[in-house]
């Protein structure tokens, strides 16, 4: 007896194991999904997280140098080993900020130094915006000196020290002055030039200078190669004006072709012809705001933001918009900097700039994104001079004697939450809008960010592929589940659970190529099919309960529906056939015409109406599928429950079995919706891919997903642009987990009050 | 415990002879084939008015798809064919132009599991009432507590007619499903083994229900429970192999059964 119980005991032994194995495969399975999830959900927040860091500034070294004049401009090459500064004394060096053991320099060392003028000469001094890097002494005999530091980097094969190679970078400096030394005449009567402002575009050369405190010069230096020796000669082209009020700053566009002239409460803006004749062009008035005295004036990269700082240590932001009176500036927005301000400088392609003020409190702003990034003080607050390098990522102070380095850390100043879901007044755009164009041709563009038309265009393609495909993969489950026969039932259902599987490439593929061109030659056909069709269901659906009872049985209980199968070629037929017609008739032989001209809608080929057919069909068979087995299994004995009571199949459907299957149905609705807005291929193939936002059926949208798809290939690993990518992809993630963690609520909500059977 | 003597109360009838005073249906000669297979073999009977007959009979003899016949609950069946008729008030319910709607509405049915409808105590009673278009509040309010009465559950609901039907128990959900389907008046009240799904205190509760109901209506009832069909019906009915064995008055079926099959059954041999 004993030994029985022992031997059943071993076998269950076995059984217990399998069982646990069992328990364990599933339960490992459950956590590695859930697993994969979170890291998906970290890794996009890993990558996405970045952007939304502040600047940060942290000192490296300081260090003296011995100069015994006073910084007119302090500057550092793109490596940031070496800085230069322009002394008012007319000396330029350059020293090193860092030790370089290859060519024996120690940090603060003087590199090189060179003399450009004679201090007594020295009336003004300017610069170029940060890209071109030039320096301009103006001299008390209206002439100018340009010069250019240049950087010569090399990776000489130094020492081959047991066995290892050793290169090391050298970058050796100088000064070059353009026009082989020989100083520019800006004023031709040799006035001291008082105040200067200049400009280049690579080749020519504009100089605005001040003399006799109100008068303004205007030379334009056209550049013009001897095609035989190739050397370049300079024509200067003068242009004089003679102002009331005496000039605060100037400014040059490097475009050559915009003067601003700073004036007590106001700027003049000059346009500079091709050959250098100038014209007043507008006056922008400063005042009526509350921003003080305006101090100085400031170029954005790109030229067309003018800044302007004010005595308390505002920043005013204007560029021009286009207004019903051509092109005028505005103001844009503010800044505040704290404080009066001693320097501004701006990056080199960046909407970046950082401003110092009287007690040392550095600032760092970017205009797109209205951010304040840092604002902190100096070390040193007698700061005086700042430089930020090419790369902007390092910053030089200068206090007295003694410059610091600072590392620089501000990857992406341009992203900011109201960046990226507000509406921003863009350079040049007459109104602040929501707008995603994140590259252009010029390294100097404005990144536009928002991804609100992004996710209006995700919405609207899900919007437009829902309103095609609940109605049809609704109303087909409950026809198939409710009244269908079992025989034709089981040919229907995996029919279309068949076109789950059909690649959303091919439909996508198919909307943009065939579908396409075929709604835009046959709209009023397209239009018709969509009303009639309906229609002409229900108009025969009616008629057939009309027919005798013996017409009717010849086909058989649930199967009269395929009649309708001709009946719906023939309206399609029909429908195009006539399109032309109607097409000549009504629209004078041109819809897209008479929408554009007459109603004033735009109509794209590739548009909403397009990708909701294409994707509504990708949609139907998962609505119809979840949907036809909720209301499939809506217990018999309810629905019998309810014919028993002498209602009819109709009132049975919709006051029992309807509201049985809600839950079902909904799901199977938000489990559509969820496909569409993560659907890619075909809003990618079909939509034409352009960011507006806009309500129109006739127009294109561009996609979260097809956006990723589209854009993520040329993105820069890291960048802002790439990083913004990842973000898409989370709100796109935030999306799906908003619609299924609302559709299974309200699903379970529905659950428990409709179903207990 | 429970007394047989309720039915000794209702005269004898001669259930092979009923007039048409008597008489609330008539079945004459039904068969009834699912594709190939024969359900029901050749059946007739007459049910009387305002008494409960019982179809007994071992599982799959027939009973339930005999009830079914009458309120033509099987044409849901797509393979089901009908031979012979049903008469009630003398015409056939199977002819062609019988609205299966409007003839429900007559006949009503109780099936074996409670299905109330996911709705509240109130929306389910007056489901049937709302599909006849009837709005007026009064009317249905008044349906409610005289059907809930009728079905015994309106002290145990009143205070809650707006929660939902599913918050009854098991027996109250049944009573329910009868308040719902006597709230349209029925003239015929089908019940499908009403009480095979509930415990014993409802079942009794249904019981005494059932013997209440007749007053009214005319109830047939289906049921696997031979002492059930004892102690509710007045005539009964035995069913074999879905042909009708025997159909007389309870107490003479169950003491004095003329068919050795019949006793077999009743005895317990077999079922």
């Amino acid at each position: 007896m004993q030994g029985q119980t022992e031997r059943q005991l071993k076998a269950s032994r076995s059984r217990l194991l399998k069982d646990r194995l069992a328990r364990v495969g599933v339960t490992t399975g459950g956590v590695l999904v859930l697993v994969a999830l979170l890291l998906i959900f970290f890794y996009l927040l890993y990558v996405v997280q970045p952007i939304f860091e502040s600047a940060s500034v942290k000192p490296l070294h300081s260090f003296n140098i011995d100069a015994d004049d006073k910084t007119l401009a302090l500057g550092m090459e793109e490596q940031a080993e070496i800085g230069y500064r322009f002394g008012d004394s007319g000396v330029a060096e350059f020293f090193a900020l860092k030790d370089n053991s290859l060519a024996e320099r120690k940090t603060g060392d003087t590199i090189e130094q060179k003399s450009l003028a004679r201090a007594e000469q020295i009336t003004s001094f300017a610069r170029s915006l940060p890209v071109h890097q030039q320096f301009v002494y103006g001299l008390n005999n209206g002439q100018a000196i340009i010069v250019q530091p240049k950087f010569q980097v090399t990776f000489p094969e130094t020492a081959r020290t047991q066995g290892t190679r050793q290169v090391e970078r050298l970058i050796m400096p100088r000064f070059e002055t353009l026009n082989e030394g020989e100083p520019l005449q800006v004023d031709e009567q040799g006035r001291p030039l008082e105040q200067l402002a200049y400009a280049t575009d690579g080749e020519g050369m504009l100089l605005t200078a001040v003399t006799a405190s109100d008068t303004l010069l205007i030379t334009k230096f056209v550049a013009e190669q001897n095609f035989l020796t190739g050397a370049v000669s300079l024509t200067p082209r003068f242009e004089q004006r003679v102002l009331t009020s005496a000039i605060r700053d100037i400014a040059v566009t490097p475009d050559l072709n915009k003067v601003f002239v700073l004036i007590n409460n106001r700027i003049v803006v000059y346009s500079v012809s091709m050959s250098g004749a100038v014209s007043e062009s507008q006056v922008i008035p400063l005042n009526g705001r509350e921003f003080g005295q305006a101090q100085a004036l400031n170029l954005m990269p790109g030229a067309a933001t003018v800044l302007v700082s004010h005595e308390q240590g505002i920043i005013s932001q204007w560029f021009e918009v286009p207004t019903d009176d051509g092109r005028t500036f505005k103001y844009i927005r503010q800044f505040d900097a704290g404080g009066a301000i001693v320097d501004l400088e701006v990056e080199d392609y960046r909407r970046t700039f950082y401003a110092v003020t009287v007690d040392g409190q550095l600032n760092v702003f970017h205009t797109t994104s209205e951010a304040d990034l840092y604002s902190e003080a100096l070390p040193n607050e007698n700061t005086q001079a700042i430089a930020i390098d090419p790369r902007a990522n390092h910053l030089l102070a200068e206090a007295g004697n003694e410059l610091t380095l600072f590392e620089l850390s501000n990857e992406h100043p341009e992203v900011t939450w109201s960046a990226l879901w507000q509406e921003v007044w863009y350079e040049g755009y007459p109104e602040p809008s929501y707008t995603w164009q994140s590259t252009s041709g010029s390294d100097d563009f404005e990144s536009k960010f928002s991804l609100v038309p992004i996710s209006f265009g995700t919405i609207k393609a899900a919007l437009y592929a829902m309103l095609f495909a609940v109605p049809i993969g609704v109303a087909a489950a409950v026809y198939t589940a409710y009244f269908m026969s079992p025989s034709v039932r089981k040919v229907v259902k995996p029919t279309v659970e068949i076109m789950e599987a059909l690649p959303t490439v091919i439909l996508g593929f198919l909307a943009g190529l065939w579908l396409a061109p075929i709604v835009e030659a046959y709209l009023p056909g397209v239009i018709a099919v969509i009303v009639l069709t309906p229609l002409a269901i229900i108009g025969f659906a009616a008629l057939w309960q009309l027919l005798p009872t013996a017409i009717r049985s010849i086909l058989g209980e649930g199967r009269a529906s395929l009649i309708l199968v001709p009946i719906v070629l023939l309206v399609g037929w029909l429908s195009f056939s006539m399109s032309p017609w109607v097409e000549a008739t009504l629209f004078d032989g041109n819809v897209r015409g008479y929408l554009t001209n007459e109603l004033g809608i735009t109509f794209d080929q590739r548009n909403s109406l397009v990708v909701g057919i294409a994707m509504g069909f990708a949609v139907i068979p998962t609505i119809f599928s979840i949907a036809e087995d909720a209301v499939f299994s809506v217990p018999k004995h309810l629905s019998n429950g309810s014919l028993a009571l002498g209602a009819t199949p109709w009132q049975t459907l919709t006051k029992v079995v309807l509201l049985t299957a809600s839950p079902g149905i909904f799901s199977a609705i938000m489990m559509g919706l969820g496909r569409a807005v993560g659907e890619t291929m075909i809003v990618l193939m079909a939509t034409g891919n352009t960011p507006i936002m806009d309500w129109n059926i006739f127009e294109g949208m561009r996609t979260l997903s097809a956006n990723i798809a589209v854009e993520m290939p040329e993105s820069e690993v890291g960048s802002s642009h790439y990083r913004i990518l990842f973000l898409a992809a989370f709100v796109l993630f935030i999306f799906t987990f908003f619609f299924n963690t609302i559709a299974e609520f309200v699903r379970q909500r529905l659950r428990d009050k409709y179903s207990s059977m | 415990m429970i007394s047989v003597s309720s039915n000794s109360a209702s005269e004898k009838l001669d259930l092979a002879n009923l007039t048409d005073e008597q008489r609330a249906l008539e079945i004459k000669n039904l068969s009834l084939y699912y594709g190939q297979d024969r359900a029901l073999h050749d059946i007739s009977m007459s049910v009387p008015k305002h008494g409960v007959t019982a179809f007994i009979g071992p599982s799959g003899c027939g009973k339930s798809t005999l009830l079914r016949c009458i309120n033509r609950m099987n044409d849901l069946v797509e393979t089901c064919k009908v031979q012979g008729d049903i008469l009630l008030h003398g015409k056939n319910i199977y002819d062609k132009g019988v609205d299966v709607a409007a003839l429900r509405r007559r006949i009503g049915m109780v099936f074996q599991r409670p299905n109330p409808f996911p709705k509240s105590v109130y929306e389910n009673v007056v489901y049937g009432l709302r599909l006849q278009g009837i709005k007026d509040r009064r009317v249905l309010d008044e349906a409610v507590e005289r059907s809930l009465r009728g079905a015994a559950l309106w002290d145990e609901v009143k205070d809650r007619l707006n929660a939902s039907a599913f918050s009854l128990s098991g027996g109250q959900q049944q009573r329910l499903v009868i308040a719902r389907s006597i709230a349209i008046e029925p003239e015929i009240l089908l019940l499908d083994e009403p009480t095979s799904a509930l415990d014993p205190i409802s079942t009794l509760t249904i019981e005494e229900l059932i013997t209440d109901l007749k007053q009214k209506y005319t109830v047939v009832i289906v049921t696997h429970n031979m002492q059930q069909a004892a102690r509710v019906s007045d005539q009964t009915a035995f069913l074999y192999m879905g042909q009708l064995i025997e159909y007389a008055n309870t107490d003479t079926l169950f003491t004095t059964p003329m068919e050795k099959r019949t006793e077999d059954y009743i005895t317990g041999r077999y079922g």
